[in-house]
């Protein structure tokens, strides 16, 4: 690696030119959506749709942005680490201060994938059969979850209410539970990916052929992180934590609907289960008919 | 070698073409050989396509897609048409459109999909051409359709062709299949009653999050591709996460009975209360798979040979994965005329 590279104020000057950027990615994102094409990045990012909820070229666009933004903050991570490594004169030290310096990177790269709809541990991407999170279903910080005394036996004439909310309560604290597990899970496979990555590049900086570019570090970044999920999420811990938060929201879902029908019949509405009895009665006619 | 500035300043320009060029695909169309719809019930229609070149004068085939994506990615664009590849070499083709199901499709159940829906579309087909017996070919979920279809009415099946369709769903390899073990089917579809297209598709992509999440817009990013290069991208993107929702009987169903208990390898499927014995399938049976598959593992499919009662099987490994089947130049360029040549042969 050149040391003209690693030297100077090179690293500031990419700083200012990856903000130059980003400037300009937003100033383009934000001309697309006063024309009705694409809302800017980073001003949709809080109310971007999950993964596969991309239903046409603007959910895209945003996420190709997205994924932009987050490819400039992995590759420039690695790549000052690099070049502080690259920087020492003894091939063994550059090693050891590249590997050491992943271990920094830990909660920044954690934050990073989470910071995508995708990859947030709970949310879609890292939990598939998880979609609530996702598709902005139930919101594990729901009043029930944190209502004191929630475990007490409900009592009055509202007991039937109360119970409703004390078990959405229930169901919520183990939402967050499950989401727990799943967020301990997701980082341990960043700290391991991040350890691969430093045996991948470590013999590399001793030999003094390290990654030419920052594209070629980010490859491998990703060529890491994926072979150590394909294990992990093999693994029994990481199945039954998906599992559990699957299942948990499952049920936190069918809680929230059975609740909400109770409100609604109060207003004689009609009711899911009512439409899901009709839709029963009207296949065993079709039944009949084919018969 | 470049500096980081260079690279930097060099990703600046293609990114701004990029997002250029993905602006202008947003209206990118799908689909284009022409059809005619020759028969619908509830969501689903059945389209004869057009001819492009003499009769071969071989069996129509008809066409059984999955219900977890949409069949245009048989007909993408010209260059990339497995349907209108084979309409070249003379083939009369029928596809199913399952549609898009919706509330009122949840207790659709397997039997309904294949006793019913398939059954019937054969019928029309059989009816049209003057025919006892048509050639299927099924892909992925509904090349399992089409096994269950031909084991359970053989007589109405000339030819079974399959293509990336899962036999054994529990192969080592199948990661997909690891993660439903511990999902509570029951109350996923009770909790959505029929079960969201993202919640699939949030399954696929994690099985490669880091490279399906991000590294492929990165290179899309990175590459300044042409406008034609984008504009198959936004169809591929389209059709990746234009997924239907599924009906949530049958999707309990599919679940349970091949992910977690693995019936049709067992032996022990029913469907419509009659039990599904792939030893009936004693016509001809064409098996492509794909060797790079890691939505349905090669093991997962070529587990059919010994489960089947025909003797004339070829299972056709394609070094492509399981989207490019489809799609990649390869198949294109050779999987056409492998089914036709297989077809004259028969």
């Amino acid at each position: 690696m050149g040391s003209e590279r690693m030297t100077g104020d090179w690293a500031t000057a990419m700083q200012k030119a990856q903000s130059e950027l980003l400037r300009q990615w937003t100033e383009m994102g934000s001309a697309w959506a006063k024309a009705g094409a694409v809302p800017p990045a980073t001003a949709q990012a809080a109310a971007a749709p999950a993964p596969g909820v991309a239903a046409g070229a603007d959910d895209i666009a945003r996420n190709f942005l997205r994924q932009c933004e987050q490819y400039l903050g992995v590759s420039r991570s690695l790549w000052d680490l690099l070049g502080r490594a690259s920087s020492s004169s003894d091939a063994e030290q550059r090693a050891r201060l590249f590997t050491d310096g992943l271990g920094g990177l830990q909660q920044q790269f954690a934050g990073l994938w989470a910071a995508t709809p995708f990859g947030a541990p709970g949310i879609a991407g890292a939990n598939a059969f998880a979609p609530g999170a996702a598709l902005g279903m139930p919101s594990f910080g729901m009043p029930g979850a944190t209502m004191p005394g929630f475990a007490m036996p409900a009592l009055g004439p509202t007991r039937e209410s109360q119970e409703s909310l004390q078990h959405l309560g229930q169901l919520g604290m183990r939402c967050a539970q499950a989401q727990f597990q799943v967020s301990g899970q997701w980082n341990d496979i960043i700290g391991k990916a991040l350890r691969e990555l430093g045996e991948r590049i470590a013999p590399r900086l001793k030999s003094g052929a390290p990654p030419a570019s920052m594209k070629e570090v980010y490859d491998l970044w990703v060529d890491s992180a994926e072979t150590v999920y394909a294990q992990a999420a093999r693994g029994a811990a990481f199945v039954q934590a998906q599992a559990e938060l699957t299942n948990s929201v499952s049920q936190l879902r069918s809680a929230q609907r059975e609740l909400i029908e109770e409100w609604t019949r109060q207003f004689d509405l009609p009711t899911r289960a009512e439409l899901n009895s009709i839709h029963q009665q009207l296949r065993e006619l079709k039944a009949a008919l084919h018969k | 070698m470049s500096t980081p500035l260079d690279e930097l300043s060099e990703l600046q320009g293609k990114m701004a073409h990029s997002l250029q060029a993905l602006q202008a695909a947003a209206t990118v169309s799908f689909g284009c050989s022409e059809k005619d719809a020759v028969y619908r019930e509830d969501k689903l229609t059945l389209y004869r396509y057009r001819p492009l070149a003499p009769s071969a004068n071989l069996p129509p085939l008809l066409i059984v897609y999955a219900l977890v994506n949409r069949p245009y990615m048989m007909d993408l664009q010209p260059d990339r048409s497995l349907i209108r590849r084979l309409l070249e070499l003379g083939l009369d083709i029928y596809l199913i459109d399952w549609g898009y199901p919706d509330g009122a499709d949840r207790y659709v159940d397997l039997n309904d999909y294949i006793n019913g829906y398939l059954h019937r579309c054969l019928s029309v087909v059989l009816r049209e051409q003057q025919l006892a017996a048509a050639t299927l070919l099924g892909v992925c979920q509904g090349g399992t359709f089409s096994l269950c279809y031909t084991a359970l009415h053989p007589e109405r099946v000339r030819n079974l062709i399959t293509m990336v369709t899962p036999v054994d769903f529990q192969t080592p390899d199948n990661l997909l299949s690891r993660w439903v073990q511990g999902i509570d089917i029951e109350a996923l579809v009770a909790a959505h009653g029929v079960v969201p297209g993202d919640v699939l598709n949030a399954a696929y992509v994690s099985l490669m999050p880091f490279r399906l999440l991000q590294q492929k817009y990165v290179e899309l990013l990175g590459s300044g591709e042409s406008q034609a290069q984008v504009d198959n991208f936004m169809r591929m993107e389209k059709w990746i996460f234009d997924s239907p929702d599924q009906a949530g009987a049958a999707f309990r169903e599919f679940s349970n009975w091949f992910y977690k208990e693995n019936r049709l390898l067992k032996g022990t499927l029913e469907i419509g209360g009659q039990q599904v014995d792939l030893r009936r399938i004693t016509q001809p049976v064409l098996n492509i798979y794909g060797k790079q598959d890691h939505l349905v593992p090669p093991a997962a499919s070529t587990a059919m040979q010994n489960l089947l009662g025909s003797s004339d099987y070829l299972a056709l490994g394609m070094d492509v994965g399981h989207i490019g089947m489809y799609v990649s130049g390869r198949a294109q360029r050779e999987l056409p005329q492998a089914i036709v040549s297989w077809l004259q042969r028969r």
